[in-house]
């Protein structure tokens, strides 16, 4: 009882201790996060110079102590006072901006932080997990679709049937073999189909039973497929570029709007252009290997050379994505009716992105449902039953019943309880007017 | 008693041929292709077993699962760079103008993800004010002509630009003499480009060498000549039609080609309203039953000889004499006398035109617009047209110089395709080869072009920039909409590279921009004062297309000068009419299968040209006046001078007795020269077809060969004979099929002097029908109350989209056709397929033929006899109606629709899914209005539709309006009233976050119309448009009886015109005596 009570105290005062050199980790990170990352990099070059062991280096070179906490909070005076200062601020002619704000400690919960961090160069590509961040992408993702365990599966089945032809084949020489040692006369005249046959045949309650088992299972198999036609849940397709929503949109909380601009404006959400990728992506390179590998395929298609200030080579070549939600040509959809005009959050049907680590794919309906504040739907997602379904639960704005400064849904309402009250009180029998009760269901909506 | 006018749609129907009878109960007429299936010889020797046939379908039937399973994977390309005007899944309009030689428009080009797909009428910028006609919206889809030349050609074969220019530029250098045969110049850059290239030739120390002649293959040099004569300079005055209250028009087909139609037509449409202020009065003689003779008030039939004469006797009726014969007909000289009597009410707002290019009958029209005093205003001599300024004389010598081998030692074609226009243009043609350097500018090896040494392809008209001063008032920019899809370069850049004054710059040249930029900047910005900086100068005029000037006016005023009349067109035997259709025009567009396969407005016919000749005279001659789909026309020769053409002869009711009429534009590629599948005929199952010699057949015949040499201007009229030919010749028209069923409550039409009196009873009474009253009497009561449904939730509440059609301002000219075509990806079906009555245009043109038969509209007397109307059809009276889904709110098709893939929305719309579509056709069969169209088959794949179809062809497809789905083989389609354009502007109201208001919506029809006479919109907006429109006296539903509810109005044509037979008639007592009749036989 002690014993355990000891040990009880012990590991928690091990967690204590862990979780407070945690904060001050995790403070480093944020800030160097906020404050550095946009120039400096703990491995590598950049805009400023690579900030790993960046003290000792200091104190190698010779640097006043305390120097490097004057650097940050304003450089100008550290190179004024300081002779290496001085020749650091030679580094580059981009200069420096001043961080009057960042107390010692802070400053060093930045340096210890970056310190920490393993030389991806050196680490290799194994360990992309462990910068801490969220998990980077990985290659994997971008195979998943093409590596296939069908293959195995066949090789085996072809195995076993070989080995249980060959221990047939054996059994029945052993049987040939006992008769002819017992003098019974051979019965070599049976072949296998009617040695099956009798067997059957002795045994005919079980593969009745069996048989029927098996012929039901075969029915509702097929009968579950056939619906599953055209249902792609979890469609995940390969891509070029194994892009992790939950870094952009998750960490770093970039606005799906930002990317996907023409989602307020046009039927297509649109994929962002290589240019507005650019955008960051000219000062973030990637911090690991597996990253970098990816983010090369940005510049490549950019016709961006990161050497030294970087450049454009004029030379681009467009990134070909495999599409993800995929209609039918028959069916006419647009973002913005739903985003600006119903006002519908883009997680309703693409799921959590600051979640989505891997590519994007069609988020199956159940997962879809747990996200708080989606309309709770049935249907598999991305199918017909699915998309009406919604029409009948989502309210439109109740125009002149409500304040909203909505001048169409206003006139809707108008005409409605002006010329036609009866079926005006109808659709209101459940407290709203859903999509459907305005025309949502008709086929010309989305099919012309 | 009393009426007067029975309606039928060909001479079938009026004389109930058996034919006939037969196939108007079919809409669908398939008995022909079973024969034809089966009587194939080639299935003779194909055989399949059952068991054969059961293995197909077991492996079609599995492979159609597996196939089905697996999706696709898509790829989505975003751009690189994106430009910042493009937003992917939105369109992006530019303003542009379009100019052809021809036609002339500032234009609006609807572009998606950077394609062009659609054009229409800028109605914002720009004199033609939104007009256009369905030669300028169905360009677009040449741009994507696989047969366009891809590559600078030398002697046929494609070589770079460097070759083609070394070669050129020693050519034109080592020539005595250089002459550039070029259709009518308007670009004012393009035009100081000819001058830098004549220089660099030293064609200002010695002007011999180098010769730039303007050739229009349609000329209007007699009345440039006249016009020099009256005034002393060689122009056109500008027309205002919408100033006109008298309208005479002596040949001339101003609606739908003569001078400037699009400007014309709208101007036009502006008076035709009865309600508005004034309605013009509208005098047409003319020989061939025109576009715009169909709209005339009053129409006289005369020979193209007699031209001068009803010129004369209306320049009598004011007292002047011109010494120049004025005999007319008895029916002719009554009109005359029409016309004189309302010239002398309206004066100088009168317009008097004559398409004539014989000198002395355009003096007689300038002669008589003077007396009027039109010049003072209809007529402005300040603002002259630029457009067609062929110097005939200069080509005549020209042309006959390089026959007799005389000619210069280099030329350049530009715009042109002479070898294909000219009368001699074979001989031409052959002639060519003796010259060292000839070049082309053609898109195409077309005749010309194929007998140049080399071709340097122009860009097509949405690829490349271009300046126009196509009135004195107004100069244009044309912009690329999309960059150059082959390896073409503009013609502007080629004669500025050649004359030495740029250097090639590859596909993103900007030669030519930078020279119009330039151009503009030294000559347009320093003229006006508005702005004050060139950049915004030129932003603003790309941005509109064009700015406005005030014309330079002349340095003394133009005063009018009496000439003489001489050299006015004689005529002997058979007078030939040369006229151009309203979808081939003078056959530029010829491999367009949208153009080829748009009816005449006239004649309905498609894919050919033929012999116009009025049906009483083909009686006579023993021509069969009659035919169908497996009946076709007889062939008959005619023979002007040495050219002769056979042809079939087409009985068209108006077309003077003694003239015949034949289309222009036809016969192109005789030789075989590529210019496009879609301009030969096609064989049964696809596949071009050839003449004897081998060659791909080409549709129709050249009728250029006939053009005349009017004493040095180039006439369209002719003197020839006609002899019948042996054997009959198949034509595929939209309009034997497709009855009226006898239901005259279709038409309705009426004259101004009725309307006026505003008794709606008497000319667009409602229809009643007999009911039972409580007391057990009969009464009449409207047909409001008879209903078989109840009523459907969409009056009042929420959207009711409707239309309405003014019959009184649609000419017919068939650009709403071409528009829906383009907007809704309404596949081209061939010729074959139209004998059979499939065409797929959800929107149709019936052309209605009038005559003065004593009965009352609507009614069948019973002893009723369609044969007695035929004396009238000499020269009918005609009335345009466009048919479409009338959106039946009660609509029979959506109740007969075993899957419901056809249904009602909310709206108002009769919705059609065609997913659900299991091809039963019981829709289209219980349609009243005969508007639903069946997929045959798969036409974007199918063999029989290689040559026609564009969808069948990477490049075609581009055209395709992504918003609208491709259909499939075994559904049903029809007009959905542009149902993606109401989802767009409700969407953009909704976002803008206020209800929806005109022009929000408006359909593909409705934007095309340049006369305005299709107005769309919320019917349950109180203050829309049509709403007001519908609501009007003129307002009625055709077919009002059946009780369908429809969601269009048809608004009655009213005729400016005095029509004693129909005063009688249509007086509101008689009238409800006449319903009754009505119902009676109808129900």
């Amino acid at each position: 009882m002690f014993r355990n009570f000891r040990n009880w105290c012990f590991s928690a005062l091990t967690i204590v201790l862990a979780s407070g050199s945690f904060t001050t980790y995790a403070q480093g990170d944020a800030l160097f996060k906020s404050k550095c990352a946009s120039c400096h990099q703990p491995h590598k070059n950049s805009t400023g110079p690579k900030l790993f062991q960046v003290r000792q280096k200091w104190t190698d070179g010779g640097a006043k102590e305390g120097s490097i906490y004057q650097w940050v909070n304003n450089w100008q005076t550290a190179a004024a006072s300081d002779p290496y200062a001085q020749t650091v601020s030679t580094w580059s002619p981009a200069a420096m901006s001043a961080f009057p704000d960042l107390k010692k400690e802070d400053i060093d919960a930045i340096l210890d932080w970056v310190d920490s961090q393993p030389d991806p160069a050196a680490a290799g590509a194994g360990d992309a997990g462990a910068t801490g961040d969220a998990a980077a992408p990985t290659d994997a993702a971008g195979t998943t679709e093409e590596t296939s365990n069908g293959w195995i599966w066949l090789i085996l089945g072809v195995i076993f049937v070989t080995i249980i032809l060959a221990v047939g084949g054996v059994r029945r020489q052993l049987k040939f073999a006992a008769a002819d040692e017992a003098g019974e006369p051979l019965n070599e005249g049976m072949t296998y189909a009617e040695e099956l046959k009798a067997w059957a045949w002795k045994y005919r309650l079980y593969v009745g039973l069996a048989s029927l088992v098996v012929v039901i299972s075969v029915v509702v198999t097929l009968f579950l497929g056939l619906y599953s036609i055209g249902v792609v849940e979890n469609y995940q397709p390969s891509q070029p570029i194994a892009f992790p929503h939950a870094i952009h949109t998750g960490t770093n909380g970039i606005d799906c709007k930002y990317c996907h601009s023409s989602v307020t404006k046009s039927k297509t959400a649109g994929i962002p252009s290589v240019n507005v990728c650019m955008n960051c992506h000219k000062q973030i390179n990637g911090r690991t290997p597996a990253q970098q590998e990816q983010i090369a395929k940005i510049y490549e298609a950019a016709g961006w050379n990161p050497e030294g200030a970087g450049s454009y080579t004029g030379k681009t070549k467009p990134i070909v994505w495999n599409k993800v939600h995929v209609l039918p040509d028959h069916v006419y959809f647009n973002h913005s009716q739903h985003v600006v005009v119903g006002g519908v959050d883009c997680k309703q049907c693409h799921g959590d992105m600051t979640k989505q680590v891997e590519t994007q794919k069609v988020w199956p309906v159940e997962e879809l449902n747990k996200i708080e504040g989606n309309i709770q739907l049935t249907k598999p997602t991305m199918t017909m039953g699915w998309c009406i379904e919604c029409h009948a639960e989502k309210e439109i704005s109740t125009g002149g019943i409500d304040t909203k400064n909505d001048g169409y849904y206003n006139e809707i309402h108008k005409r409605l309880l002006n010329n036609d009250k009866k079926l005006y009180e109808k659709y209101l029998e459940d407290g709203k007017v859903s999509v459907a009760e305005l025309g949502g269901w008709e086929c010309a909506k989305c099919h012309y | 008693m009393g009426m007067t006018r029975k309606y039928w749609k060909g001479l079938e129907e009026l004389r109930e041929t058996p034919e006939f009878l037969n196939s108007k109960d079919q809409e669908f007429p398939t008995q022909m292709s079973v024969d034809e299936f089966l009587g194939d010889e080639n299935l003779k020797e194909t055989s399949t077993a059952r068991r054969d046939f059961l293995k197909f379908l077991g492996f079609s039937v599995a492979a159609a699962t597996v196939a089905a399973c697996e999706a696709p994977v898509t790829k989505a390309i975003p751009y690189v760079n994106k430009p910042e005007n493009v937003i992917p899944g939105m369109p992006t309009w530019y303003a542009s103008t379009y100019y052809d030689g021809v036609s002339y428009a500032s234009i609006l080009v609807k572009t998606r993800e950077g394609r062009p797909i659609y054009i229409k009428g800028n109605k914002d910028f720009g004199f033609t004010a939104g007009g256009t006609n369905a030669q300028i919206i169905a360009s677009v889809l040449g741009l994507y002509d696989a047969a366009r030349l891809q590559d600078p050609t030398i002697d046929g074969q494609a070589k770079t630009w460097s070759k083609l220019d070394e070669g050129v530029n020693a050519g034109l250098k080592s020539a005595k003499k250089v002459v550039l045969v070029s259709n009518t110049v308007i670009s004012p850059s393009l035009g100081m480009a000819i001058g830098e290239l004549a220089a660099s030739l030293g064609a200002v120390e010695n002007p011999a060498k180098f010769e730039h002649i303007q050739y229009d293959a349609v000329s209007y040099a007699g009345m440039r000549l006249a016009n020099k004569d009256s005034f002393g300079v060689e122009l056109i005055p500008d027309y205002d039609f919408s100033k006109a209250k008298t309208i005479v028009s002596v040949g001339a087909d101003f609606l739908n080609s003569w001078l400037l139609p699009t400007q014309f037509a709208t101007q036009y449409g502006t008076r035709r309203n009865p309600s508005g202020e004034w309605m013009s009065k509208h005098f047409q003689f003319e020989s061939m039953m025109s576009v715009t003779g169909s709209n005339a008030d009053y129409r006289g039939m005369i020979k193209p000889s007699e031209q001068a004469a009803v010129l004369s006797y209306l320049l009598k009726g004011f007292g002047v004499s011109t010494g120049v014969a004025s005999n007319l007909s008895k029916e002719v000289k009554a009109i005359a006398d029409e016309a004189i009597k309302s010239l002398k009410a309206s004066k100088a707002d009168s317009i008097v035109v004559s398409d004539s290019n014989n000198k002395g009958v355009q003096l007689l029209v300038n002669k008589l617009n003077n007396v009027l005093g039109a010049y003072s205003s209809t007529l402005n001599l300040n603002n002259p047209i630029n457009l067609f300024k062929s110097e005939d004389a200069k080509m005549n010598k020209f042309v006959a110089d390089v026959i007799a081998g005389k000619g210069p030692d280099a030329v350049v074609f530009l715009g042109v395709n002479p070898v294909y226009t000219l009368a001699n243009g074979k001989k031409f043609g052959e002639a060519l080869a003796k010259i060292k350097t000839t070049v082309s500018f053609a898109s195409h090896a077309d005749e010309t072009a194929s007998n140049c040494k080399y071709v340097a392809p122009d860009h097509h008209a949405l690829e490349g920039w271009n300046d126009y001063n196509a009135k004195a008032s107004e100069y244009a920019v044309a912009q690329p909409t999309i960059r150059p899809l082959f390896n073409t370069a503009s013609a502007l850049e080629s004669i500025l590279v050649w004359g030495g004054k740029a250097t090639r710059a590859g596909k993103d040249s900007k030669v030519a921009y930078d020279y119009i930029r330039k151009t503009w900047e030294t000559y347009g910005f320093p003229s006006q004062t508005k702005y004050a900086d060139f950049h915004t100068y030129w932003s603003m005029a790309v941005h509109n297309s064009c700015v406005e000037m005030t014309p330079m006016a002349p340095l003394a005023p133009l005063t009018f000068k009496d000439s003489a009349y001489t050299n006015l067109p004689k005529a002997s035997g058979l007078e030939v009419v040369l006229y151009q259709k309203a979808g081939i025009g003078i056959g530029m567009q010829a491999n367009n299968p949208w153009l080829q396969e748009l009816p005449d407005p006239m004649t309905k016919v498609t894919w050919d040209n033929y012999i116009t000749m009025n049906p009483s005279e083909m009686e006579t001659a023993g021509y069969a006046t009659t035919y169908d789909q497996e009946h076709g026309l007889n062939l008959a020769k005619v023979k002007v001078g040495s050219a002769e053409l056979t042809l079939p002869v087409y009985p068209l009711p108006g077309q003077a007795p003694g003239t015949v009429g034949i289309a222009l534009g036809y016969g192109r590629g005789a030789n075989g020269e590529n210019i496009g599948k879609a301009a030969f005929q096609t064989k049964e199952y696809g596949g071009t077809a050839t003449t004897e010699d081998g060659k791909p057949a080409p549709i129709g015949a050249n009728a250029f060969q006939f053009v005349q040499n009017d004493n040095g201007t180039l006439s369209l009229n002719a003197s020839g004979s006609i002899s019948k030919v042996d054997g009959t010749y198949p034509i595929a028209a939209t309009q034997i099929h497709h009855t009226v069923m006898g239901r005259y409550s279709i038409v309705r039409e009426t004259t101004l002097d009725i309307f006026k009196k505003g008794d709606k009873e008497a000319f667009n009474p409602a229809h009643t029908l007999q009911k039972m009253d409580a007391e057990g009497n009969h009464v009449e009561a409207p047909m409001s109350e008879f209903d078989l449904w109840d009523a459907h939730p969409v009056e009042n509440i929420g959207h009711r989209w409707g239309m309405t059609v003014d019959l009184s301002s649609c000419i017919g000219c068939g650009a709403c056709l071409i528009a829906c075509q383009s907007e809704n990806n309404v596949p081209v079906v061939g010729k074959d397929e139209i004998r059979r009555g499939r065409e797929m245009h959800w929107l149709r043109i019936d052309r209605y033929f009038a005559s003065d038969e004593e009965v009352v509209p609507g009614t069948k007397k019973d002893e009723f006899n369609y044969t007695k109307a035929e004396k009238a059809s000499i020269n009918p009276r005609v009335v345009h109606m466009p048919m479409m889904c009338h959106h039946c709110n009660h609509a029979p098709c959506e109740t007969v629709c075993p899957v419901a893939a056809t249904t009602h929305s909310n709206e108002g719309l009769n919705q059609m899914a065609y997913n659900r579509c299991i091809g039963t056709r019981y829709c289209a069969n219980n349609c009243p209005y005969k508007v639903r169209r069946f997929n045959w088959f798969n036409y974007p794949s199918y063999k029989k539709f290689t040559e026609v179809n564009p969808a069948q062809d990477d490049l075609g497809r581009m055209v395709l309006n992504p918003d609208v789905t491709v259909r499939t083989r075994g559904v049903m389609e029809k007009c959905s009233f542009c149902v993606q354009r109401i989802q767009a502007g409700k969407l953009d109201a909704k976002k803008e976050g206020r209800p929806v208001v005109d022009g929000d919506f408006v359909s593909a029809c409705a934007d095309a119309c340049p006369t305005n006479a299709i107005i769309v919109g919320d019917w349950n907006d109180l203050k829309s448009m049509v709403r007001s429109s519908s609501e009007d006296t003129r307002a009625y539903q055709a077919l009002e009886e059946v009780g369908v509810k429809p969601n269009v109005w048809y608004k009655v044509k009213v005729r400016n015109e005095k029509n004693d037979v129909l005063a009688d008639v249509q007086v509101s007592e008689e009238h409800h005596e006449a319903g009754k009749h009505a119902d009676k036989k109808n129900h």
